[in-house]
């Protein structure tokens, strides 16, 4: 199982979760790492829940359309939407107090 | 007289219940499913969509006001359920309409009430009947659990078939993207309120038979939809010739 490493506000909270997980998905049914974890739209739009990949970036598929489009430079830095992520190994996250600005919506 | 289910127990009745065995040779999900529609039947389909999916906040708005007040926490999903649905990101709406403006119809061909068949219509004021009718809890299971939770599944395997047989671009399929996110939210939420509220063996029967009932819509709407718009262009006889080529994950197609 997935061990999540998550960092936010200068705490840090660990937990397991299942292979394949979102962990938008856990926190929006009130389950690690709600409710340090801060989300929104759920849809790769918002960038709320954009977060900073520590360790593991390596085990990840490349970014989809909808992170390019919203992160834009941030993915050189790191920065990943975890709503569009399912996770099936070991990951350290870190979240910016305040939430990364997306680039414009895809579609006016 | 069944007795009273735990927790384990009534969520598998329930997975069993929604299943919908039937719905899954439904003509229309078939041919979706092995690349044998023209973009001018998903159009149709898009129409018709919308008017099933597009009221589902108000659907939701009239569970939240008959919920008793002391279930706070069932109120609260039902809010946040509505307010993702119309304003939490793109309105769900505007992305099915894009899609259905890339099979070539338009928006205001789209909202048209005049573009759905009888069957559609059936299922929308279905939906509608129960989130004004049925005990609240009864609703969420209905409309939540019995049929928002399914589309995740479906749709996760779906929008490949759009891309790769279909042509679609990733922008032309947010749509069905969406709804693996915020619809697996929804619909496990939907499980923990029914779960823990459906507390006696008769709401507990009332929500298995009200899945049931919902898979039936949903077969029927499916169905008229092969008839009334598909079964012109691509005979029967060719749609079962495939059906055994088609694998049963692919053939949920609609069901949600």
């Amino acid at each position: 199982m997935p061990k999540v490493t998550f960092h936010r506000d200068g705490h840090t909270y660990q937990g397991e979760v299942a292979e394949n997980t979102n962990l938008v998905v856990r926190a929006g049914i009130r389950q690690f790492p709600y409710p340090h974890l801060r989300y929104g739209c759920g849809m790769g739009k918002c960038g709320k829940c954009a977060c900073r990949v520590l360790k593991g970036a390596e085990q990840l598929p490349e970014p989809n359309w909808k992170e390019k489009k919203r992160l834009g430079p941030g993915l050189d830095r790191g920065y990943r939407l975890i709503c569009q992520l399912w996770l099936s190994h070991d990951i350290e996250l870190g979240q910016d107090d305040i939430p990364i600005e997306p680039l414009a919506p895809a579609i006016p | 007289m069944p007795d009273l289910m735990n927790h384990v127990e009534f969520r598998t009745a329930l997975e069993n219940a929604i299943k919908g065995k039937s719905a899954n040779k439904a003509p229309f999900s078939i041919a979706w499913a092995s690349g044998k529609l023209s973009r001018d039947h998903l159009a149709r389909w898009a129409e018709n969509h919308y008017h099933y999916v597009g009221p589902f906040a108000d659907y939701l708005a009239y569970v939240y006001a008959r919920m008793p007040e002391r279930y706070t926490e069932a109120k609260d999903f039902l809010l946040a359920n509505m307010y993702e649905e119309e304003i939490g990101g793109d309105r769900h709406t505007d992305l099915l309409i894009r899609f259905a403006e890339a099979c070539g119809t338009t928006r205001e061909h789209v909202i048209d009430p005049d573009n759905m068949t009888a069957t559609t219509r059936g299922l929308q004021s279905w939906c509608y009947s129960v989130a004004m009718r049925e005990d609240p809890i009864v609703a969420v299971a209905g409309l939540v659990v019995g049929l928002e939770s399914q589309v995740p599944s479906i749709y996760r395997r779906q929008t490949p078939t759009l891309r790769e047989k279909y042509k679609f671009s990733d922008e032309e399929v947010e749509f069905f993207d969406l709804h693996i996110v915020s619809d697996e939210i929804h619909g496990e939420r939907g499980y923990q309120i029914v779960l823990e509220h459906a507390n006696t063996v008769e709401l507990q029967q009332r929500c298995l038979k009200i899945c049931e009932v919902g898979a039936q819509m949903r077969l029927l709407y499916t169905t008229a939809l092969y008839w009334d718009y598909v079964a012109k262009d691509v005979p029967i006889s060719e749609i079962e010739g495939v059906e055994s080529k088609v694998q049963q994950g692919e053939r949920q197609l609609l069901q949600a």
